[in-house]
């Protein structure tokens, strides 16, 4: 089990490094969607059954596609990621090295922590794909549809506001226009004007 | 008693009344000013009897502001005389100025001014105690400097003003001192409770009094603080009448004749003052021979009478000091106001070797400065004969026979330079250019003459009378000051008083002689233009610069504090102040942009603030754990 | 699986999640194309679900579970809002960087 857990500490490291190291960003994308595969198998290991698959279905199946969408629409008919001047260039230094003190303050706090008595909560913990064990969907559903009723309604909430959000913010703003043969009229006469527009 | 509060504040409702209707008023405005000061001094005359009977007087309370400052009006017989001279004087005066400012558009202005003058030195003189006669000094200063400056768009009138008021405050100032003293020592300062405890003033009497005399020295121009009162002239003559020779420069008399048990009790501080004021009569009898300008002499004599004054009063001979004021205040209105009629029918004309033969264009201004001439000089018979008598040998009755001798000497050149001023003004023939005085009669623009002659010949006659009240050892004058002064137990002196009286008849006589020998023998009028103008070149130069006081003055006190103006102006405003506040401007730009530094518009920037802030909290609460 | 405590020791996943976590800020501050950026506050998310997990089940407790799950809702719709943003603001540019969208400097 600790060879197991130390593989995946390594593997995950490494995508993650691959991430923010990778010239183009198709890479990166590639490298975060190992990442999240290798996340998945900690979360199993972690009894977290359902969470890892709802990590690898929404994660790496929907956010990661979004980026795959946007990193094409991007590089289309545009010089691709061109980029501009370094404007901070001193910003590596002391970046990582305050964000590295800082977690090292962090783990010293933990490592100085007294030790944690757990409490069972609950179910207890059981192999995986046993129902009713700590981490399975029973378990998890049950916890999300009493408990936490609340926080989930909101969620939902959220997603429908970053759904409006988006058609705002970069949806297609042009007016209306009943029917095709309107349509059509429309086109030609913006046609034109962009002749004339030409031709001045 | 409602009357003295009327005496005390019809004035002050004649001066708001003339103030804010003045442009309204006009010419009126002199009826009012006259009858605001006229109507108390015939309630100062209503109350004679109840001041002078019993033995404080009339005391009337007007509020307590704290325990120890009780402010209340006194009218006792000290008090009583002054405000009879106050307002009687006063109202002779007013009643002139009715047709000397006839023509002067501003003349609601100067009665509203005048009034107001009335009303703060009958504060002096009525107060019960040492604020209200602080108060009183105060705003005589500031009416002194509203007057002398009346004609402000003269540069000399306002600089003259100035200077009067700047050295009036430097004896307010030491008056303030006294009366903090006073109030240290004392824990009260009304009359009664300060005269009454005058022991606990011990070691600091003399000083107290010292202080207090430098305040009287500022108000009645005796040496050093005199150099004001020439440069007054510049304002109308009947404010040089009023204050500067009838009454607010007297105040330095009335304060030390108030405050005798305090001079009772320091032999210093009678020594002090009698000699300075016999100084300061010896030097202005001294100038006085040498000026020129006519209104100048009269200030020159107000100052030598004033310092006889003082020095009655300040070697304890108080009745004979107030005695002088008394028959002063008379025949010294009567002076100056004389030399107002001349100077105006010479159309302004104020220098007497320009004058001469006007004993026939004013006649009425010539019999009664006659009068007043011979009363300064101490002929028998006339006011102030009696007075300078008992001044001068008050001083050597209380054992200071210097100050006798400098009382003698300067009573012989008294008469001397008022008899040149006499001789040279009204006698032989004009000497001035003819164009003036066509020019000044044909003038529609002035009163009726009666309206100035009259005070001036009712002066006159009491520059002749007034000193019948002092005549004897049991006189009017000295029953009415029986209560007010302590009596006097003076040892017998060498000289007696009849020889006294002998010796100034002769320094008068030489005096008298001098003059007539000078400047009005039938040889000196028919040479008049040339045996002046010999007499202007060879003027001794002490005598020209007025004894260099001025000149020191300015280079000890004036100069430096020019340089200092001119030091902060130059480098400590400019540099040290504005640039401090410079300073703290840049410090805030300074900050500012330093602050504007961190908006750099850069993504990655921001969120590096945002990580430290994450980092900030991690470590504390890390390290909270951890300590836990 | 055992039905034990932890694999291996907590102060183990707490660490790993810091390196993530440190990996994704480095990301953040020393990356200029916009959508790695994005990418890397991904990584952190991420790091902060594994905490949350790593302690559910030391403490066998649902709520890390639960927590764990609204972030990943968050984060899509952060990510969804965050992309939106990216696409409107560089749609009309040449060049896809960061650093030239200073329009707020000064």
């Amino acid at each position: 089990m600790t060879v197991a857990f130390w593989i995946l500490a390594v593997l995950l490291v490494a995508s993650a490094m691959f991430v923010i190291t990778a010239e183009k960003p198709v890479h990166s994308v590639a490298g975060l969607l190992a990442h999240f595969f290798f996340l998945a198998v900690t979360y199993f290991m972690l009894s977290a059954e359902f969470l890892a698959v709802i990590q690898l279905i929404v994660y790496s199946g929907a956010i990661l596609m979004l980026f795959v969408f946007v990193i094409a629409l991007l590089s289309s008919g545009v010089a691709p990621f061109t980029l501009g001047p370094d404007r901070l260039p001193k910003m590596a230094a002391p970046a990582t090295l305050i964000v590295a003190i800082m977690l090292a303050f962090v783990g010293y706090g933990i490592s100085r922590a007294p030790a944690i008595v757990p409490v069972i909560h609950g179910v207890a913990a059981g192999p995986v794909g046993a129902a009713g064990v700590f981490g399975s969907v029973a378990d998890f559903g049950y916890a999300l549809f009493t408990a936490n009723l609340l926080p989930f309604e909101i969620t939902a909430f959220i997603l429908m506001v970053a759904v409006v959000g988006v058609i705002l913010l970069a949806g297609d703003h042009a007016p209306y226009v009943p029917t095709r043969r309107r349509a059509r009229i429309v086109e030609r006469d913006m046609r034109e004007a962009i002749a004339r527009a030409g031709e001045e | 008693m409602t009357l003295l509060l009327a005496i005390w504040l019809l004035p002050l409702a004649g001066a708001i009344v003339n103030w804010a209707f003045g442009p309204q008023l006009k010419r009126a405005a002199g009826i009012i000013g006259s009858a605001a000061v006229g109507l108390p001094f015939i309630g100062t005359l209503l109350t004679w009897r109840a001041a002078t009977s019993q033995a404080p007087g009339i005391h009337q309370h007007l509020f307590s502001w704290m325990p120890g400052f009780d402010f209340g009006l006194l009218l006792d017989p000290l008090s009583l005389i002054w405000t009879l001279i106050i307002t009687g004087v006063g109202f002779l005066i007013l009643f002139y100025s009715i047709g000397y400012m006839w023509p002067d558009p501003a003349i609601a202005r100067f009665f509203a001014y005048m009034n107001f003058f009335v009303f703060a030195m009958l504060t002096l003189v009525l107060s019960d105690n040492f604020v209200g006669l602080l108060i009183g000094w105060g705003l005589v200063g500031l009416a002194s400097y509203f007057l002398i400056g009346f004609w402000f768009y003269k540069p000399a009138a306002v600089a003259a003003a100035r200077k009067a008021f700047v050295i009036n405050v430097v004896g307010d100032v030491a008056m303030m001192f006294a009366i903090f003293m006073i109030f240290a020592k004392i824990g009260s300062l009304s009359f009664a409770s300060v005269f009454g405890n005058v022991g606990a003033l011990d070691g600091w009497l003399f000083w107290i009094c010292v202080f207090l005399f430098i305040g009287a020295a500022a108000k009645s121009a005796q040496i050093p603080l005199h150099t004001w009162l020439p440069d007054a002239m510049e304002g109308p003559t009947p404010v040089s009448a009023l204050i500067h020779a009838a009454t607010m420069v007297t105040a330095g008399v009335y304060l030390i004749a108030r405050c005798w048990p305090l001079w009772n009790a320091s032999h210093e501080a009678q020594v002090l003052v009698g000699t300075i004021g016999g100084l300061t009569a010896l030097a202005g009898a001294l100038l006085g021979m040498a000026q020129w300008d006519i209104k100048r002499i009269l200030a020159y004599s107000t100052m030598s009478q004033i310092g006889y004054m003082i020095m009655g009063v300040g070697v304890t001979a108080y009745q004979a000091g107030v005695a002088h004021f008394f028959t002063h205040a008379f025949f010294k209105a009567c002076l100056f106001l004389g030399a107002g009629i001349v100077i105006q029918k010479l159309a302004d004309e104020q220098d007497i070797r320009r004058m001469g033969g006007m004993r026939s264009r004013a006649p009425v201004a010539f019999w009664a400065m006659f009068a007043a001439v011979l009363a300064i000089s101490g002929f028998p018979g006339f006011a102030g004969f009696f007075s300078k008598d008992a001044v001068v040998y008050g001083a050597l009755e209380h054992g200071h026979p210097w100050l006798y001798a400098v009382g003698i000497i300067t009573a012989g050149i008294t008469a001397y330079y008022m008899f040149r001023l006499f001789f040279v003004t009204f006698f032989g023939t004009y000497r001035g250019e003819t164009a003036a005085e066509h020019e000044h009669e044909h003038d529609p623009a002035h009163a009726p003459g009666w309206i100035m002659a009259a005070p001036v010949a009712i002066l006159g006659v009491f520059s002749v009378i007034a000193g019948y009240a002092m005549i004897g050892a049991n006189s009017a004058w000295s029953r009415l000051f029986a209560q007010t002064f302590p009596a006097e137990n003076v040892p017998s002196v060498a000289i007696s008083e009849g020889w006294t009286t002998a010796i100034l008849f002769v320094v008068m006589a030489a005096g008298i002689a001098i003059a007539y020998l000078r400047y009005a023998t039938p040889v000196a009028l028919a040479n008049a233009p040339a045996r002046l103008q010999l007499e202007s070149e060879r003027m001794p130069a002490p005598l020209v610069k007025l004894f260099y006081f001025d000149d020191v003055i300015d280079w000890l006190f004036v100069k430096p504090s020019q340089a200092l103006g001119k030091f902060f102006g130059s480098w400590l405003d400019p540099d040290v102040i504005d640039g401090a506040v410079r300073g703290v401007v840049a410090i805030s730009v300074g900050l500012a942009n330093v602050v504007r530094g961190w908006q750099t518009g850069l993504l990655r920037s921001y969120a590096l603030i945002v990580v430290l802030g994450a980092a900030a909290f991690a470590i504390y609460y890390a390290l909270q754990g951890a300590v836990r | 699986m055992h039905p034990d405590l932890l694999p291996v020791a907590l102060a183990n996943y707490v660490g790993l999640s810091s390196v993530i976590f440190v990996i994704g800020v480095a990301g953040v501050l020393l990356r200029r194309n916009p959508l790695i950026m994005l990418m890397s506050i991904e990584l952190m998310w991420n790091a902060a679900n594994l905490l949350f997990l790593a302690f559910a089940r030391a403490w066998l407790n649902n709520a890390g579970h639960i927590f764990a799950f609204l972030v990943i809702t968050v984060a899509a719709a952060e990510a969804a809002i965050g992309l939106a943003i990216v696409v409107v603001v560089f749609r009309t540019r040449t060049n896809v960087d960061v650093d030239e969208v200073a329009a707020m400097k000064g």
